[in-house]
């Protein structure tokens, strides 16, 4: 028991389900325990948009410092916009909706690292100026219509099963794919590697190019899967749909116990980070808290956990 | 001598009664200057402004009419804009400012070097410049004036505002809110902030709605109408009566609503064309009519009746919208 206490303790990841279950509780109690199992649904609806951005996010981080992808809003609505024009409410060009956004947004990947390697513009740059384009590209493409995705894909977007919302078992899956991935396989390794020391990577014989290539296409295509559902679950795609995921990715992936150094990188603690990020919105619009007050003690809160998680690993 | 200059005031005046806009300004040029494009409220309104200036333009009114929008959102992008128009020489110069006085130094400067300076939507302070305000306090007031008289016997109420820190979101709020206090009936259980953004409306009402008693009626600013519903759809909640923002989807789920079980409410905004009113504006200004420095535009209210005629005109995916003709800008300044 103690030696399970302390070997939980070590990981990273269980702050921030500590804290997304501490607000969860305090909710409840100031509700008196009304709406306890609705909440928990919404906030695995929700969150799962956030997760699997973060994913993304959080394998573009492993990689190494400086590398962080901030194209993914841009890419979201891209995706979005996309996937709408092309089903046009048509449920038999889903499959082609879904393979044209999904190849937009593969391409967004391509372009971003082709910035990267070729001009050798820092990740920084290279991600928020692409943006611009993107984000441009889907103005021009979209007009700013909002065009309602087909019923099937809308239904799937918010079915459930037993409570459980079937986008949230979507990315679970997904999520266990990219533990393994990183675990077993020679990618997933060598993104670990070139994130501690690209250059040992590289004298160690690694293809340091191809691994980073791979991860800014990987990112770029989880945002093209969330701009698909994100239209599916809100009716449509909106020019200002990925607005809020930019400062989301970002943070889940240091709550989560990411190392922000790079080199290590940690899927649970995503799910974590985007359930307790949700819940803690909801717990201060229950308390009835002013937009002011929520900014301060989001952003509060969000320090005390990464503190918390991170107290240890200070060498 | 004196009969002269009578009859040139005559000939002058008869043309100004006639509302002639040809007469000085066929080489007078005009820039709008638009900070955010990212919504579709922002591109309608860019839309209507090409939809209304470019037949201008070929008229020979105006020699050009030529929006420039900023990337960011920022108010020292804008500025900068700005700053070139003027260079550029244009002479009047229209704007939905970022900020109501961060740009009030170059609206200054603008003014400076002659130019003409229209602000709408987003206005600016600088008393140099003309405004094109809309009362959004009487919005928000509309809103609760009407529940009042929907519902006497009064219920919960939730808010959903806008973006938080925005002029606009504090002006619609408070328009609310003292009207709520007016009718003790009313109360509003639950305040949450949907940015006019669907997804983030369905985000915020979904997470505060399961701690929530009864809710009959959802007040909003526009662009929220239709995240609310699914949220409280998806929560199987009963739908209560929520106020729209003349967004078509919104407009679309209302007419669904409408045709399945009576579904009754109201639906108010800005109309984007509001753009095309400014340019007529800087435009009359610019012929040398008197034109009050404050101007009003009224907000473009949906009802039961005339909802599908609203439906029909709006673009799939668009915002109902009115465009203005040069008449019409004579009446709003006329004060009619």
């Amino acid at each position: 028991m103690n030696q399970s206490f302390a070997y939980l303790k070590k990981q990273p990841w269980v702050w921030s389900f500590a804290a997304a279950l501490a607000v969860w509780l305090i909710t409840i109690a100031y509700t008196e325990g009304q709406g306890a199992t609705a909440i928990l649904t919404a906030a695995l609806s929700f969150a799962t948009f956030t997760i699997i951005v973060g994913l993304g996010q959080m394998m573009v981080i492993t990689t190494g410092p400086g590398n962080v992808d901030l194209s993914i809003p841009a890419t979201i609505t891209l995706s979005g916009v996309v996937a709408m024009k092309v089903m046009d409410e048509q449920t038999a060009m889903i499959i082609p909706g879904i393979v044209a956004a999904l190849g937009a947004a593969t391409l967004v990947g391509i372009f971003n690292y082709g910035l990267i390697r070729l001009l050798r513009i820092p990740p920084i740059i290279a991600t928020l100026s692409s943006s611009f384009l993107i984000l441009s590209t889907a103005i021009s493409y979209g007009r700013g219509i909002r065009i309602k995705p087909p019923l099937p894909l809308s239904d799937f977007a918010t079915a459930r099963i037993f409570g459980v919302p079937l986008s949230a078992i979507l990315v679970l899956v997904i999520s266990i794919g990219l533990a393994v991935v990183l675990k077993r396989t020679v990618y997933g390794r060598s993104v670990l590697a070139v994130g501690q020391n690209m250059r040992a990577a590289w004298l160690a014989g690694m293809n340091v190019d191809r691994t980073r290539f791979a991860t800014y296409v990987l990112s770029a295509f989880f945002s093209g899967i969330c701009g698909i559902v994100l239209s599916g679950f809100s009716g449509g795609a909106a020019l200002n749909m990925g607005e809020e995921f930019l400062l989301a990715s970002i943070a889940t992936v240091v709550i989560g116990g990411t190392s922000v150094a790079g080199g290590r990188a940690n899927v649970p603690g995503i799910w974590g980070a985007a359930l307790f990020m949700y819940l803690l919105v909801t717990m201060l619009n229950t308390f009835g808290a002013s937009a002011g007050v929520r900014l301060i003690l989001t952003g509060l809160m969000i320090i005390g956990v990464i503190v918390a998680a991170g107290g240890e690993e200070q060498r | 001598m004196f009969k002269k200059t009578l009859a040139c005031t005559i000939a002058l005046a008869a043309m100004l009664a006639a509302g002639s806009a040809m007469a000085d300004t066929k080489d007078k040029k005009i820039a709008l200057s638009n900070n955010y494009a990212g919504n579709s409220w922002r591109q309608a309104m860019l839309k209507s402004w090409d939809k209304v200036t470019k037949p201008a333009v070929e008229a020979g009114i105006v020699a050009a009419a030529d929006p420039f929008t900023t990337s960011e959102n920022q108010v020292t992008e804008q500025a900068a804009q700005i700053q070139n128009l003027i260079l550029q020489g244009y002479n009047a110069i229209v704007i939905n400012a970022a900020s109501p006085d961060a740009l009030n130094g170059v609206v200054k400067q603008a003014c400076d070097a002659g130019i003409v300076v229209v602000s709408f939507d987003g206005i600016v302070t600088e008393p140099c410049a003309w405004r094109i305000a809309v009362d959004f306090k009487a919005m928000g007031a509309s809103e609760v004036e009407y529940l009042a008289k929907k519902m006497p016997e009064g219920g919960n109420l939730l808010e959903i505002r806008g973006l938080a820190g925005v002029f606009v979101d504090d002006e619609i709020s408070k328009g609310i809110n003292e009207t709520v206090a007016k009718y003790p009936q009313f109360k509003i259980v639950g305040s949450v902030h949907g940015d006019w953004a669907q997804e983030v409306a369905q985000k915020a009402v979904a997470g505060i709605l399961p701690s929530l008693p009864e809710v009959k009626a959802v007040v909003t600013q526009g662009g929220d109408g239709y995240g609310a519903a699914q949220a409280f759809a998806a929560a199987g909640r009963p739908t209560p009566l929520i106020i729209m923002g003349n967004r078509q989807d919104e407009l679309q789920w209302w007419k669904e609503q409408k045709d399945a079980n009576k579904y009754e409410t109201m639906s108010v905004s800005i109309a984007p064309g509001v753009s095309t009113l400014a340019f007529w504006v800087a435009q009359m200004i610019l012929d040398g009519k008197e034109v009050p420095k404050d101007l009003t535009v009224p907000f473009l209210r949906i009802d039961q009746d005339n909802l599908e005629a609203s439906l029909a005109t709006t673009e799939k995916g668009g915002v109902a919208n009115v465009e203005y003709t040069a008449e019409d800008a004579a009446k709003v300044v006329a004060g009619k």
